[in-house]
């Protein structure tokens, strides 16, 4: 681990929605890092506010407090033309691949549009880089460079949006659920292109995703996040081989492995989770942790790292209990 | 039950394959087009057209039925009925056409800034808008035509328009809304293209063609209401020419000329069905978005 | 008792579009006994959602052609009549589809729709319905099912919905039950609750259950039998072991491998099928899998293979070159 500073530094984004009288906490606080050449998965259900910290990254989204910085730059602070071009160092793809991409434009406009937009490129120099863009992620841009988004499969769409995100070649790529939408199949075919593409423009990913095999394959570090919170975060290897918040060690215990012999994991997870109205005092997830005391309810558990890198939420990690 | 309900992806796909080859409007859009081309070029140039004067009364000539020297015949004080259909598209064309550039001129923008920005611009100005709405339109412009007089095409045209604004304002702010929440709007965004561009450049394409639904619909109303104003005595005044005009005089004499009643009547009939048949065709020449079974 | 609950002989669905027919299933034959899970794995455009919407007899009669026989307790669905049909709905077979939301009235109370068929179908008065309708929101485990019983479908979570859903389609009492994509787009731990429950009612419901999915996670533990399907065909069937264990065909090899696991390392690189789920309109002759399978040979290409049958008892595939029987392929 080299000791320059990251690349993107996250602290203690708070996204809040409503007004004094209901107030829904989507993030709460939330930290972390992202190295230069790290993939960062973030990992959570439905209602954890994985895809708002993205969105709000990309201040799509307002923060309402914390701090971002991308290489030194504070973007929570930045405005108009500045934070447009701020912009282009980060870009994002989108869950639908068929609805990320103008239905009345070409493709090859569509990946050109960032180009078009900073008026970066023109003539041939534009053409140049459109066609090798889209031959990059598969797409051969004489047969298919003139055709609508509608010609195309969920898949193939979804390589014409990253071909667009890289045409600005930016240091950041957010990955919003990008294959949740696929099929098997093709999941893989866009997991490798998105290592390969990764490997070949030196890209940092944040993979914001809800399938945890989805994420580990692509990740070096792994965050799960609950009800606006992080709970874990840990290279993704130990994380997930063992886990040290009870909430992540449900959440692979629920997953779903494709081997008929693959052991039964312990208790499924009890329960619904709490409404981000009003969420619980102290650790949130008390409310489903079997290891819960009352100093869960008093005390907020705080970010700690336990091991090299690894860092939990939790008063008691599952490995300074007797159990295990 | 439709068998739409149970499509499942690959059938989409294959109707999607359908949809690769051109689709071609077809000859009887094109014959439309004509047809309306030609209202047009009368209307501009029938000044220098070789037809005989409208407003020229020829008693020796009255009701005569259609003839070489009278093609569709002639009113009750000798005018020219072809010559008269042919000035009167003038009045049908100009009032629709320039209370849809009004409508369109002020409602579309709004409507469209309206759903980008929403929040409280949004809220203050749909709500002005609705209640513009709640007024009966034809009530409201009979009302303001009959106390603004003396009345002239201008006027008829400014009235109309400004109750057109809320109408076009809704249609837009709707097809704009359907759009703006899409990722591609996000993406955009996302790579830093402003507002304007953002509007311009993504959304202008994609609400089009529903626009240009709207306003070819938009005409083909203010056409009929220039006919029904007429019938009220609030379109232009006699003599000059319309045809809401002449179907409206050609009541009283229905008995012993019923060509004044035909022959505008029928002119105004084609001209509203070339344009809902245009409507039509590009409707569902442009629309790409679901499939269809 | 061996007396198969259903009894599927050469199902074939086909569509009149526009552009011409479109087979969404074709000769798909399998049996189901009594207390068994069979489930029906594929992607989309394999058509299994048309196949278990065929087998309930859900579709319509107009541009669609269903050919074969399809008999759930000796019942032919087959060419039967919506008034014949309804007859078994409900009460000999019923449904669960994918998204709550929309499988539910979103206007009416929770009670009043799992009332409605206690009330019309069985019969049942008011109170007595309503007392079977709170049994059975407990029988899924929705907690406080009295209070429930009063809520509209928003105000509950995805997963209790689905439950809801779940006890619908249990209040008459089915032996068959088809579950199609139940548990897609609900969060992990949600769709483990649901899938146990599935399973803890099969067992004490005795009821068969049809579970249609993508996920071959979803079938792995909790299927005693698997059917793949391609292009809307059966490609391979067998034992939830046999398929997994000693599969025949490489598409279940590919699916198998092409999906990310959890027991892999970090940055495994996946083996990918190239290409895509082909078009139904547009099948290629010969084995539909064959642009896509490394295996394939001009025999592929012209020839359809059909089922035959592997070693193992009720294992069957098709495949011109089907793998080498090996031990278990997963890592």
């Amino acid at each position: 681990m080299s000791d320059t500073a990251p690349l993107l530094r996250v602290r203690d984004l708070t996204v809040t929605y409503g007004t004094h009288r209901r107030k829904l906490s989507a993030v709460a606080g939330v930290s972390f890092e992202i190295r230069e050449g790290e993939t960062l998965g973030l990992v959570g259900e439905s209602g954890c506010g994985k895809s708002t910290t993205g969105r709000a990254l990309m201040r799509i989204v307002e923060p309402s407090a914390g701090s971002i910085e991308l290489e030194g730059t504070e973007l929570t602070t930045t405005t108009g033309k500045e934070l447009r071009q701020l912009r282009t160092r980060m870009q994002m793809i989108f869950q639908d691949p068929i609805s990320s991409l103008n239905p009345r434009r070409r493709v090859r406009d569509i990946v050109a549009e960032p180009l078009d937009c900073w008026r970066r490129a023109e003539g041939v120099e534009r053409t140049t880089i459109v066609n090798n863009l889209l031959g990059k992620v598969g797409i051969d841009p004489d047969v298919y460079g003139d055709r609508y988004p509608r010609q195309f499969s969920g898949g193939q769409c979804q390589r014409i949006s990253i071909a667009r995100s890289l045409a600005m070649r930016p240091k950041l790529l957010i990955c919003d659920e990008m294959v949740s939408a696929l099929d098997v199949s093709v999941q893989a075919q866009i997991l490798n292109l998105l290592e390969d593409l990764k490997a070949e423009y030196g890209l940092t990913l944040l993979f914001i995703a809800h399938d945890l095999a989805v994420v580990k394959n692509v990740s070096d570090r792994v965050a799960v996040m609950y009800l606006g919170k992080i709970c874990e975060i840990g290279p993704a290897d130990t994380l997930y081989e063992s886990p040290e918040h009870p909430y992540t060690s449900f959440l692979l215990g629920a997953a779903l492995e494709a081997d008929p012999d693959s052991p039964v994991r312990g208790e499924v997870l009890a329960g619904e989770p709490p409404s981000p109205l009003r969420p619980p005092s102290g650790c949130r997830f008390r409310t489903r942790c079997p290891n819960a005391t009352a100093k869960c309810a008093n005390e907020e558990p705080p970010l700690v790292e336990v091991a090299p890198a690894h860092s939990v939420a939790c008063h008691y990690p599952l490995s300074t209990l007797a159990r295990r | 039950m439709s068998s739409s309900l149970y499509v499942s992806e690959a059938v989409e796909e294959a109707t999607q394959h359908a949809r690769i080859e051109k689709k071609r409007l077809g000859v009887l859009f094109w014959i439309c087009v004509g047809w309306l081309g030609l209202n047009l070029f009368g209307a501009i140039f029938a000044n220098v057209l070789p037809l005989p004067n409208p407003l020229y009364q020829n008693y020796a000539a009255v009701n005569v039925g259609p003839s070489l020297h009278h093609l569709l015949g002639t009113d009750d004080l000798g005018r020219d009925i072809f010559s008269r259909i042919v000035y009167g598209s003038r009045v049908s064309i100009e009032v629709s056409l320039g209370s849809m550039l009004i409508g369109f001129g002020i409602g579309a923008p709004l409507g469209m800034l309206a759903a980008y920005r929403r929040g409280k611009f949004d809220a203050t100005l749909s709500a002005t808008m609705y209640c513009f709405l709640a007024f009966p339109a034809i009530i409201a412009t009979i009302a303001v035509l009959s106390f603004w007089t003396p009345r002239s095409l201008i006027k008829i045209i400014i009235v109309v328009g400004i109750a057109a604004i809320p109408l076009v304002y809704r249609v837009m702010r709707s097809a704009t809304l359907a759009y703006s929440t899409r990722d591609f709007v996000l993406a955009a965004k996302v790579q830093g293209a402003s507002d304007s561009r953002i509007l311009l450049k993504e959304l202008l394409p994609n609400i089009a063609p529903i626009g240009v639904s709207f306003l070819l619909i938009g005409i083909a109303t203010v056409v009929t209401l220039e006919g029904a104003l007429a019938f009220l005595g609030l379109s232009v005044s006699p003599p000059t020419p319309s045809w809401g005009n002449m179907i409206n005089e050609s009541l009283a004499i229905l008995q012993q000329n019923p060509w004044l009643a035909i022959f505008p009547s029928l002119a105004m009939c084609l001209f509203l069905l070339c344009l809902n048949f245009i409507g039509d065709r590009l409707r569902s020449h442009y629309d790409v978005s679901e499939v269809k079974l | 008792m061996s007396e198969q609950l259903l009894v599927v002989r050469d199902l074939a669905t086909t569509f009149h579009t526009p552009s011409g027919p479109l087979r969404a299933v074709g000769g798909v034959s399998f049996d189901l006994g009594q207390n068994e899970t069979l489930g029906i794995v594929g992607e989309s455009g394999s058509g299994k959602t048309v196949l278990s919407r065929t087998i309930m007899g859900l579709q319509p009669r107009t541009n669609v052609e269903v050919t074969g026989s399809v008999l759930v307790n000796g019942f032919e669905v087959v060419g039967a009549s919506e008034r014949d049909k309804r007859a078994i709905w409900g009460l000999q077979v019923a449904m669960v589809f994918q998204d709550p939301m929309t499988s539910l009235n979103p206007v009416m109370r929770v009670g009043k729709q799992i009332d409605e068929i206690l009330r019309v179908r069985l019969g049942l008065d008011r109170r007595a319905a309503r007392d079977r309708a709170i049994e059975l929101l407990e029988l899924v485990g929705i907690p406080s099912p009295a209070e429930r019983y009063d809520v509209y479908p928003g105000e509950l979570s995805g997963g209790m919905r689905q439950r809801v859903v779940i006890a619908t389609a249990l209040a008459g009492s089915p032996q068959l039950l088809l579950a199609d994509e139940p548990t897609t787009g609900l969060d992990v731990t949600i769709q483990a609750q649901i899938l146990n429950l599935l399973d803890r009612l099969k067992e004490r419901l005795h009821m068969s259950v049809v579970l249609v999915t993508h996920d071959l996670g979803v079938v792995a533990t909790r299927s005693s039998r698997i059917i793949v399907m391609y292009a809307g065909r059966i490609v391979e069937i067998g034992s939830t072991r046999d398929v997994f264990a000693r599969h025949r065909m490489p598409y279940t090899r590919a699916l198998l491998e092409g999906s990310p696991k959890i027991s892999n390392p970090s940055h495994t690189r996946l083996k990918a099928i190239p290409g895509r789920p082909p078009n139904l309109a547009d099948l290629p002759g010969g084995c539909a899998f064959a642009p896509r399978c490394s295996f394939a040979t001009d025999r592929c290409r012209e020839e359809r293979p059909e089922l035959e049958p592997a070693g193992e008892v009720g294992h069957a595939f098709a495949c011109w070159h089907p793998l080498p029987l090996v031990q278990k392929v997963l890592a």
